[in-house]
């Protein structure tokens, strides 16, 4: 920025632990213009000082008071304009260092430097200005689909439903009844879809179309283009934000003849009992008569290494609404269901109790040992029951609850069979070939599984999760998915009943509506919502690695036949994962550059290696390990006045040449905290920590060919509320630099 | 060895209709079994009788010691996640296995069923009183008797009473206060002769005595299919007795600690009583000791003592029961049947001795009709009533001992 200001508050004990006789000079001799402290800078005067600085030309706004977690609105300036770099004296001086001894001191001026510095060379970021379509396209139109459509255009978006079948209403359609949904939760309630089918055919709207599939989808959030191809031949329309919901499928009971199917006509699956009960003809298949006794297996195929590894949540509520309907329709009939565990989550507990409490209806836990036929009827032998035994009942009917499968399509494993065919097909090399034949073999089984066809560089569709359920993040942030703009919702991303795929149906439209709105104003999606900075790419110096390409988690940058990148700014989430990846630090966001971090690390003072004063700087990430460490000083943890903290948007957005400015400017050792990686990562931008590590571990390589050693880089995994280890982190570290001895390079 | 469930619909009915309707909530967490401070590792009761009155098992728990060795402390109703009461459904699983080993069946149906049956089970042994009052005489009521002195000894009890009632030796009242002024009363050996209360209670009695020993021995032969039992029934059999008697497990009870001193009240009352009576006897035949006794001789002062036990026990049960269900569990009517007839007979037979001076002689003969009807009832319900407890619970609780010994 041209004309630096900074503004120090001496508040919140700021002023008592810091001596800041040099701060101003320290702030000349960086640039800054202007230099004031206020007693209280974030109350209406202070505010206004600053206000009337900006006022007078002031771009580059240094506020030295709390960390940049406190007082947001307070200091928010036209951000287009103004830039605001915040040096957290009160978090990380006067809450976490003991008094005002030199070290504490040289902390607080290093701090100085380093807000000043990069204040003076980053830039504002200036809007995005994009046409955006408002539409919102729903893919599938079961219970979920319906309801998302039903809910955009609730709130004003002109909707496009789709569904491959030739009706609506998808897997619920064939449903009887449906577990309740209202107090006092106990009972069935009756299944409305058919209203809510035709409340969305008559909503002016929704344009619904049958029998249709999405044969391309271009673009990105707010200007998608997409073929539809149905029996009208294929459709153009332009879309804005796409919820998927394409649903689940029940398991293939033939591969359970373990469980009798197969055996005799009277087993049975859930949906075949179901298809009975909407015909109000409850027959054994094998001679019509009304079964005496129906026996429900449980888990039929599911939570079984063999099958479905999972639970499909759902299959306990279908049996329970289907013994409530029997007792309701044929009161003569018993039922006994064999459970594992019965799963009843949130009001479904009630629903339980209400048809436990029915005459007839019996439950047993156990394992089914097998299923037999004996006389005209079945006889269901059960292990481990609680009765202690090993017992049998006999059955008129067995039905078998199977779980649900996804109808998703598993984007990143297609992308990698398209790219095995384009090695095969360009036949450089045998061993190349050879790998790229193997890996049809392997993940034979996704060719041709397409669904939206998105012409993205990672894949046409969704990435997947754990057993083929598409893209979610189902603890934080459900319907969001790695490819920003697409939302999944319903059983497509996990196993669920009626009632929640509902309450999917209107999360992940919600999520559509308010993605437009921010692409409508440039702004970025979760996690840095409202961010308006993207990043530039000087492609004149791109040496096509693809190493951004292929590193964005979010599908952002597609490239060219050359492997270009050819960014598309309305998919990016601004992480700062390709600055991280790129070895020609080509990429850059105005407000977070290369350059500028490399240049607070420079403004370090680095004693000489005499003094035994230790430098460290610490990336930590903004996400959660920032908001550790201003926990940590808000309950008064004391920690190391030797680390220099640096936050970043994320461990992935970690160039390694930081790494090597920082050693050669004489840093004794880096630390990177962040994230937890692997398959229970708590990453917000999901490959970051996975990134970094892997990017340490060459920079470690390289520096033990250098004779430097690696353990100078440590990265470490810091959860939101481990506050409590930060400084035992920053000890351990400093024991081990202790080993190994100061930087060579040192004084260089 | 795999065992073939056949649930019985029928003893699910019977267990809802009698109040063991929660049973259906439980989802086998097996919480009451946590805190319960009695199970056994051989039983693990409640949860596997839950389990076993859900699926309608009725053969299995009408075997099952665990049944019995629970004392209702409710302490799992009291933790239930589901409120599936398994305190009361227990009791409600007593009821069934009364009725289920009771000898005659028909008997224990009669009385399992008091809810619908009371009229019948009270009205016939008054019909029959009734009758033998026709044959003797034919509808006489008589008139009151011009009197000395009347003195009373206290009612002991309504044990007591059962056999004391009303001059067994032949002497006028020895029943109720004295009351003075009054020199005229109804003599109610000339409305029903002492000779058919000998013949008619001694039959009740007898019938009595045979149908406990006929159930108990059913049971035994059922409990016997729960383990292996080891060592003397005599050997197991004392130390349950010293258990019974100082109330040992109703002590670990939580929820309901006060019943173990009510119970225990109620107990050494009845037993207090019977002893008294015993003694009554010696005294009348053996001793000959001269009536009504001093209020200072020791049968006076035991009978007394057991007097006050059994009304403070009593009462203390009885107000639990009724203020607290929660902790008592929820009463039914077949457990009110049992506490309300005891009610009549105590009842009925104070306002005997009352009615003999101040009422009218054909009220006063109707009381003391319905009195003699009430105490056969009693005689002939009590191994079928929840009184049977007394020896289902000791049988359960030397069975447990020689499994384990």
């Amino acid at each position: 920025m041209n004309k630096i200001g900074v503004f120090v508050c001496t508040g919140c004990d700021i002023g008592a632990a810091v001596n800041m006789e040099n701060f101003e000079d320290i702030a000349k001799e960086f640039g800054a213009e202007s230099y004031m402290t206020h007693e209280c800078l974030c109350a209406p005067e202070g505010v206004a000082t600053i206000q009337s600085a900006v006022d007078e030309g002031t771009d580059g706004v240094v506020v030295a008071a709390c960390s940049h977690r406190a007082k947001i609105e307070e200091f928010a300036f036209d951000r287009t304009k103004v830039y605001v770099e915040r040096v957290s004296l009160r978090e990380q001086v006067a809450w976490s260092m003991n008094g005002e001894a030199e070290d504490t001191q040289m902390l607080a001026e290093d701090l100085m430097r380093m807000g000043v510095k990069r204040a003076k060379v980053v830039k504002a970021p200036q809007p995005l200005d994009l046409d955006v379509d408002r539409t919102v396209l729903v893919v599938g139109a079961g219970l979920a689909g319906l309801h998302a459509a039903q809910a955009a255009a609730g709130m004003g978006n002109p909707v496009l439903l789709i569904d491959a079948a030739d009706e609506l209403g998808g897997y619920v359609a064939g449903m009887k009844d449906v577990v309740p949904e209202t107090p006092p939760y106990d009972t069935i309630h009756a299944n409305e879809i058919a209203q809510l089918i035709s409340a969305v055919e008559g909503d002016a709207g929704i344009k619904v179309y049958k029998s249709t599939r999405t044969k391309k989808i271009d673009g990105m959030p707010g200007q998608f283009e997409v073929d539809l191809e149905g029996p009208f031949g294929v459709e153009h329309v332009k879309v804005g934000a796409i919820v998927q919901a394409t649903g689940a499928m029940a398991y293939d009971a033939a591969k359970l003849p373990h469980l009798g199917y197969g055996l005799s006509a009277d087993v049975v699956t859930t949906n075949d009992l179901e298809s009975m009960l909407v015909e109000s003809k409850l027959a054994r298949p094998s001679d019509g008569k009304l079964p005496g006794r129906i026996v429900f297996i449980q888990c039929a195929g599911s939570r079984d290494p063999e099958h479905l590894a999972y639970c499909s949540s759902e299959c306990c509520a279908a049996s329970l609404k289907q013994v409530a309907a029997i007792h309701r329709d044929f009161p003569d009939v018993e039922t006994a269901v064999v459970y594992r565990d019965m799963r009843t989550p949130a009001q479904l507990e009630h629903f339980y109790q209400g048809v436990q409490e029915m005459p007839g209806s019996l439950f047993a836990r156990g394992e089914i040992d097998c299923v037999s036929v004996v006389g005209d009827g079945l006889r269901v032998a059960i292990k481990e029951s609680l009765l202690g035994d090993d017992v049998s009942i006999d059955a008129d009917l067995v039905v078998l609850a199977t779980g649900l499968v996804p109808n998703s399509a598993d984007g990143e494993s297609i992308r990698l069979l398209t790219d095995a065919h384009g090695v095969i097909a360009k036949n450089e090399s045998d061993t190349q070939v050879a790998a790229a034949k193997e890996k049809l073999e392997t993940l034979g089984e996704h060719e041709g599984t397409e669904i939206l066809n998105l012409t993205y560089r990672q894949g046409p569709d969704l990435p997947v999760l754990s057993y083929g359920f598409s893209d979610s993040h189902y603890i934080c942030f459900p319907y969001e998915t790695r490819r920003t703009g697409v939302y999944a919702a319903g059983s497509v991303r996990a196993p669920m009943d009626p009632a929640q795929a509902v309450e999917d149906g209107l999360g992940a439209a919600m999520k559509a509506v308010q993605c437009l709105e921010m692409a409508a104003r440039g702004e970025a999606v979760h996690p840095r919502a409202g961010d308006i900075s993207v990043p530039e790419f000087s492609l004149q110096r791109c040496t096509q690695c693809k190493r951004c390409t292929e590193e964005c988690p979010f599908g952002t940058i597609n490239e060219d036949e050359k492997g270009t990148p050819e960014y598309n700014e309305l998919r990016c989430r601004r992480c700062g994962i390709c600055l991280g990846s790129c070895p020609e630090r080509i990429i850059n966001f105005p407000d977070y550059t290369v350059l500028s971090v490399a240049d607070m690390i420079k403004s370090v003072n680095v004693p000489d290696e005499e003094d035994e004063k230790p430098r460290v700087i610490a990336f930590l990430c903004e996400n959660d390990a920032i908001p550790a460490l201003d926990e940590a000083a808000k309950r008064g943890l004391k920690w190391n006045p030797w680390i220099r903290i640096i936050p970043v948007r994320c461990l992935g957005a970690i160039n390694v040449v930081w790494i090597a400015d920082s050693l050669s400017n004489g840093i004794d050792g880096i630390m990177l905290m962040g994230c937890k990686k692997g398959d229970d990562y708590q990453c917000h931008y999901i490959r970051g920590s996975e990134l970094a590590e892997y990017r340490m571990e060459n920079v470690q390589e390289t520096l033990d060919r250098l004779t430097l050693e690696s353990d100078r880089v440590r990265i470490v995994d810091i959860a939101r509320n481990e506050y409590e280890k930060i400084p035992e982190v920053f000890d351990d570290f400093l024991e081990k630099l202790d080993e190994v001895g100061p930087n060579p390079y040192k004084g260089f | 060895m795999q065992k073939q469930i056949i649930p019985s619909a029928d003893f699910r009915k019977h267990l809802r209709d009698r109040g063991g309707d929660s049973a259906a909530r439980c989802y086998q967490c097996a919480t009451c079994t946590s805190v319960c401070e009695l199970t056994t590792e051989g039983s693990l009761f409640p949860r596997s009788q839950m389990l076993k009155g859900q699926w309608g098992l009725a053969d299995d728990l009408a075997g099952d010691a665990g049944v019995w060795l629970c004392h209702q402390c409710n302490d799992c109703t009291a933790r239930c996640p589901r409120d599936a009461k398994p305190g009361d459904v227990l009791q409600t699983i007593r009821s069934l296995a009364i009725e289920e080993l009771s000898t005659p069946r028909f008997m224990g149906k009669l009385v399992g069923n008091a809810g619908k049956t009371w009229p019948l089970l009270i009205g016939l042994p008054i019909l029959l009183w009734i009758g033998i009052i026709f044959m003797d005489n034919g509808f006489t009521v008589p008139e009151p008797t011009n009197m000395k002195t009347i003195h009373a000894t206290a009612d002991l009890s309504f044990v007591d009473a059962a056999y004391a009632e009303d001059d067994v030796h032949g002497a006028t009242a020895h029943h109720g206060e004295l009351v003075e002024g009054k020199e005229t009363r109804l003599v109610y050996d000339q409305l029903v002769p002492h000779k058919y209360i000998y013949v008619v209670y001694s039959v009740s009695f007898f019938l009595a005595v045979i149908a406990v020993l006929a159930s108990a021995a059913k049971f035994w032969k059922l409990l016997g299919r729960g383990g292996d039992r080891k060592g003397s029934f005599i050997g197991s059999f004392l130390p349950v007795l010293g258990e019974i008697a100082s109330h040992k497990r109703f002590g670990s009870c939580e929820t309901s600690s006060s019943r173990k001193w009510a119970h225990f009240c109620v107990l050494w009352g009845f037993l207090g009583a019977a002893f008294a009576s015993g003694l009554l006897v010696i005294s009348l035949y053996v001793t000959k000791d001269p009536l009504p006794l001093e209020q200072t001789h020791p049968y006076k002062i035991i009978g007394n003592i057991a007097m006050v036990l059994l009304i403070v026990g009593g009462l203390w049960l009885t107000i639990n029961r009724l203020t607290d269900p929660e902790k008592t569990g929820t009463s039914k009517a077949y457990d009110m049947f049992f506490l309300w007839l005891v009610v009549l007979v105590i009842m009925t037979g104070a306002l005997t001795q009352l009615a003999a001076f101040v009422f009218p002689p054909l009220l006063a003969s109707i009381i003391y009709v319905v009195h003699l009807g009430s105490i056969v009832t009693l005689f002939l319900t009590v191994p079928f009533s929840k009184f049977a407890h007394m020896i289902y619970r000791t049988l359960a609780m030397v069975h447990e001992r020689m499994v384990d010994a």
